[in-house]
């Protein structure tokens, strides 16, 4: 008797015209999310990795903007205060170019020697603090000061026989 | 009657068991067996690595292979679907497109989980792997949506099967991104392609996927099957209705 119901044209339409409202609803739904999803995307699409050597070469261009850096930390890593802050001072590189950086806050838990990271800040054109403890600095007389911090890990799972990503090696 | 319905046969028994043994078997050696990534700088002699997080590596892996394969199934099948406008076209891309956005949410969530220790970060929005998983994900969330969206499923299966053969698409572009915008990702390189991987790790790895391959067939299969159900169940409900309604008219 109930399937009957559902068969007469006034069920039918009914059934039409809530699938149609349920079909714009998710459609409308999707898009917002997408178009969310993509602006969220779009709007960090300038906040792409500049390798060292990159950095380096636009340095003028790139200072007093923000932006990203991708590089390999070298031995001599340590931490100091620099105006009442404590700030972790290293050498970064791609290839043979190396520049020297100032990170303020927690480092990543993988952060060491040989492990890719990317660093987003600011050029600055002076002196990192200490820079005769760093063993591989350009001593250039700029640093890169940064903030944040997230690892870029390669894709080697050979254990003793992993290539590791130094700079110093190359 | 119902009752004895059911979507099991011998042969998806079978599945299912050597599915949850190899399952088993995976768990024991991602988590137990295998050694945790650490290595050892030649410099300065200090741990590195991924440490225990690269266990997930044995799940986040298989899972986004099988992900592609289920949305591939569920594009195939759509596209026959078009072609010959059947039913069994229809399920077969309504069960493959169900268990892959399952297996896609899935990489999602155990690639924010290694994500956190491993880079840092549990999310990255600027990056182009993570976001256009994420949109492969939620262009076939809307495919479900979509197909929920109608009463009768055969209405659903003709604009489903558009959606599904655009959402595809997105599949080459994750996969190639790590190479076409390399400093866009974060995420690494393909292990395997470049076969950096050896020993018992790379045979944990290989056994992930063949255990989430046969869990996902098993998932399709079942899926299937119910959906099958609930066409014949859909099919004898008009039919019944059509004789109850012309004893009705008799009567009057």
């Amino acid at each position: 008797m109930k399937l009957l119901e559902e068969l007469t044209p006034r069920q039918d339409r009914i059934e039409k015209k809530n699938s149609g409202l349920l079909t714009k609803f998710a459609g409308v739904l999707l898009l917002v999310t997408v178009v969310i999803v993509l602006f969220k995307t779009l709007g960090n699409a300038s906040l792409f990795f500049y390798p060292v050597d990159e950095a380096v070469e636009k340095r003028v261009e790139l200072q007093d903007r923000r932006f990203r850096v991708i590089g390999t930390p070298q031995p001599g890593i340590f931490e100091t205060m620099l105006s009442g802050r404590q700030v972790l001072v290293f050498t970064l590189c791609t290839g043979d170019i190396y520049a020297d950086v100032v990170h303020e806050g927690d480092p990543a838990e993988l952060f060491n020697p040989g492990v890719p990271v990317v660093l987003q800040g600011v050029w600055r054109e002076i002196q990192p603090p200490s820079v005769e403890k760093l063993l591989y600095s350009p001593n250039d007389g700029w640093h890169i000061e940064t903030d944040s911090m997230v690892v870029k890990h390669d894709n080697d799972y050979r254990s003793d026989r992993a290539e590791l990503e130094s700079c110093s090696s190359e | 009657m119902t009752s004895s319905i059911t979507t099991a046969s011998k042969g998806s028994k079978i599945l299912g068991m050597t599915s949850i043994v190899g399952f088993a078997v995976l768990v024991l050696l991602a988590f137990f067996a295998t050694d945790p990534d650490i290595r050892f700088h030649p410099e300065t002699g200090e741990e590195f690595g991924q440490f225990d997080a690269v266990r997930l590596l044995y799940l986040h892996v298989p899972l986004i292979i099988v992900t592609y394969l289920a949305f591939v199934i569920c594009a195939i099948a759509s596209a026959g679907y078009l072609v010959k406008l059947t039913f069994w076209w229809d399920s077969m891309a309504h069960a493959a497109g169900e268990v892959g956005t399952l297996t896609c949410a899935l990489v999602l969530i155990t690639g924010s989980i290694w994500g956190r220790p491993v880079w840092n970060t549990w999310w990255e929005w600027g990056d182009v792997r993570v976001m256009s998983t994420l949109i492969l994900f939620l262009l076939f969330l809307g495919y479900l949506a979509l197909r929920g969206a109608f009463v009768s499923p055969q209405r659903a299966a003709r604009p489903a099967a558009i959606v599904a053969l655009i959402a595809v698409l997105d599949i080459p572009l994750i996969n190639r991104s790590v190479e076409w915008w390399e400093n866009r990702t974060l995420h690494q390189k393909s292990t395997l392609s470049e076969l950096k991987i050896e020993d018992l790790t790379l045979f944990t790895l290989m056994l992930g996927i063949l255990v989430s391959l046969l869990v996902m067939s098993w998932l399709i299969l079942h899926r299937f099957r119910v959906a099958w159900l609930e066409h014949v169940e859909f099919e004898q409900g008009i039919k019944t209705a059509i004789e109850e309604r012309r004893q009705m008219d008799n009567e009057d």
